[in-house]
């Protein structure tokens, strides 16, 4: 079976990206007039903690219906954005928008919750310590968990790709200091002070570089790609 | 991106990077999608890898058995590699595995692209070695429909053949920008004549050849694919001598492909007809003897030889434009990747 040690490094890359998420959310002060939260941080907030259950033994989250029903709504909300990116850009949008891989991450995630078999041991509530990492739980129509993590490694490699090529070059140039992805203030720049109340300037930056936002998007990509393939 | 803003005690949702048209995109040419796929090839063999059986007794047992039939001189330091794995078996496998995830997501991104596509060289040709004993091709188990020549050292190939240098402008296909049309030729014809031989040697020609190898990669797979299978082996049935004849054909005329001269609309469409026909006999060979690499079974270490070998009939794809800047796949800028690539 796949060491427990191995998945548990792979549960912390996902605690992790939890974290920065968690961060960029709280920095963005929601309970502020005019502050600015985006979706696909909630977003990897909860695919970071459920997937941080599914992969250690020791952490217990929530039942598995209620993850479900969690990444449903988020595959219905990005699958909305997707349309709207597809009337916007046409099929580019499946390509270069931000809402196509989050739609794919979030229905891998619902896949995942509603095709495991009933894990071997440590279910507890959640899917902690789910035999499925390590060679015990498998997933209904395995085909399709092939066909999630073949999409995720393909958005996965075009991220890397992106990230080092002009797109998010110019757009940082853009923003005149590298917080142009999704940063409050846009491309512009121009409301980032207003949005973060100047707090924390250090720390800000880091937090809305293209690097750790599509590097939070990358780790997941590649996490939930291998989680799929040792439930086949 | 997609924010919600919070502003005058109410909530909206609205529209950032992701619902505006993009307008800036960086140039993607035909070998830096090529280049991509082989990182996703390689993410996936890395992920692969880390599947529970490749942390059992049954991952070097495997690698022992590639010993079988080769030379002295090959096998012994397979049957070396293989104990040492048996005894190291964990350590070394999250190794062997992160060591391809590394390459996967080096040759993805650009500044490293060119380590990780010469790290994947030596990569490919030790496992090659140690892990496929040279792909079965000196022990006489070699067959296009197995993986011969060894699906690892097609990555090897592809990873010279993409790298990211431009010996000869123009270059009449991809493939050639780095080691200019004829050395490139010359290793499509290599290539796919020697699939041609092995599909000929006398075990592949066998009566029940072709048909048992189809059937013998049944075990485990999902029930579509088994039918698939089932079907492909009961049609091929005891005609393996005739399966094989037919497949060597194709084989030797897509190695003869390459060399059509492009001066004619005519003599163009049939070279591309060539590539056609390599695609589909490898997605074939895929599918139905290959069982996509054994993937769905939960004990596949990667994806064998049926997408490379198309991901190989790509990059000799005719580019349309005479000039070196790279011809659109699928939609390209028109600028040239080296000048990134460089950069």
């Amino acid at each position: 079976m796949t060491p427990a040690w191995i998945l548990d490094i792979f549960a912390a890359v996902m605690l992790v990206v939890a974290a920065v998420s968690a961060a960029r959310l709280v920095a963005a002060r929601p309970w502020q007039r005019g502050a600015v939260v985006t979706d696909t941080d909630v977003s990897h907030l909860l695919m970071g903690i459920a997937m941080a259950g599914m992969l250690a033994s020791g952490l217990t989250t929530l039942p598995n219906d209620a993850w479900a029903a969690v990444f449903a709504v988020l595959t219905a909300w990005f699958g909305y954005r997707v349309v709207r990116d597809y009337q916007a850009s046409g099929t580019r949008a499946l390509a270069v928008g931000h809402c196509a891989p989050h739609l794919v991450h979030s229905a891998a995630m619902v896949y995942m919750f509603l095709a495991i078999t009933a894990p071997a041991a440590g279910g507890g509530a959640g899917m902690g310590g789910m035999g499925g990492m390590s060679g015990m739980s498998t997933l209904h129509v395995p085909t399709l968990a092939f066909v999630f993590a073949l999409v995720l490694i393909g958005y996965t490699v075009w991220d890397l790709d992106q990230l080092s090529s002009l797109r998010y070059g110019l757009a940082m140039a853009g923003a005149g200091g590298g917080l142009a992805v999704d940063s409050p203030a846009g491309p512009g720049g121009t409301g980032h002070e207003g949005a973060t109340g100047g707090g924390r300037p250090g720390l800000r930056p880091v937090l809305d570089s293209p690097g750790t936002i599509v590097g939070c998007r990358i780790a997941m990509g590649v996490t939930m790609a291998l989680m799929l393939v040792l439930m086949i | 991106m997609t924010d919600v803003a919070v502003a005058g005690g109410r909530t909206a949702w609205r529209g950032r990077l992701g619902a505006a048209p993009v307008t800036a995109r960086p140039p993607l040419d035909a070998r830096r999608a090529l280049q991509l796929a082989l990182a996703a090839i390689w993410l996936l063999d890395g992920v692969l890898q880390y599947q529970a059986f490749m942390f059992t007794s049954g991952f070097s047992q495997m690698l022992a058995g590639t010993a079988d039939g080769n030379p002295a001189v090959i096998a012994k330091p397979i049957t070396w590699d293989a104990n040492l794995i048996g005894h190291h078996t964990v350590a070394l496998n999250v190794i062997f595995a992160t060591i391809q995830l590394l390459l996967g997501l080096g040759i993805a991104f650009r500044p490293t692209a060119r380590i990780a596509l010469a790290a994947s060289v030596l990569w490919a040709l030790g496992v090659w070695w140690f892990g496929e004993g040279l792909g079965g091709v000196l022990s006489g188990a070699a067959s296009p429909l197995n993986g011969a020549p060894g699906a690892v050292i097609l990555y090897a190939l592809l990873a010279v053949l993409l790298w990211p240098a431009d010996r000869e402008v123009p270059a009449p296909f991809t493939a050639a920008r780095a080691v200019g049309a004829h050395v490139a030729r010359a290793l499509w014809a290599v290539l796919w004549l020697s699939l041609a031989y092995f599909a000929l040697t006398p075990d592949n020609r066998a009566p029940a050849g072709v048909s048992g190898m189809i059937a013998g990669m049944e075990g485990g797979e999902p029930v579509w694919l088994q039918d698939l299978q089932k079907g492909a082996a009961s049609l091929i049935g005891n005609d393996g001598l005739a399966a094989s004849v037919a497949l060597a054909v194709a084989l030797v005329l897509i190695a003869a492909g390459v060399y059509l001269p492009a001066r004619t609309a005519r003599t163009a469409r049939t070279a591309r007809a060539t590539l056609v026909l390599a695609i589909v006999v490898a997605a074939l060979i895929w599918v139905f003897a290959q069982a996509l690499g054994g993937i769905l079974t939960a004990g596949g270490t990667d994806v064998n030889s049926g997408p490379l070998l198309a991901l190989l009939a790509l990059a000799y794809w005719p580019l349309q434009t005479a000039a070196a800047a790279p011809v659109p796949v699928p939609a390209a800028s028109g600028q040239p990747v080296a000048s990134e690539e460089e950069a």
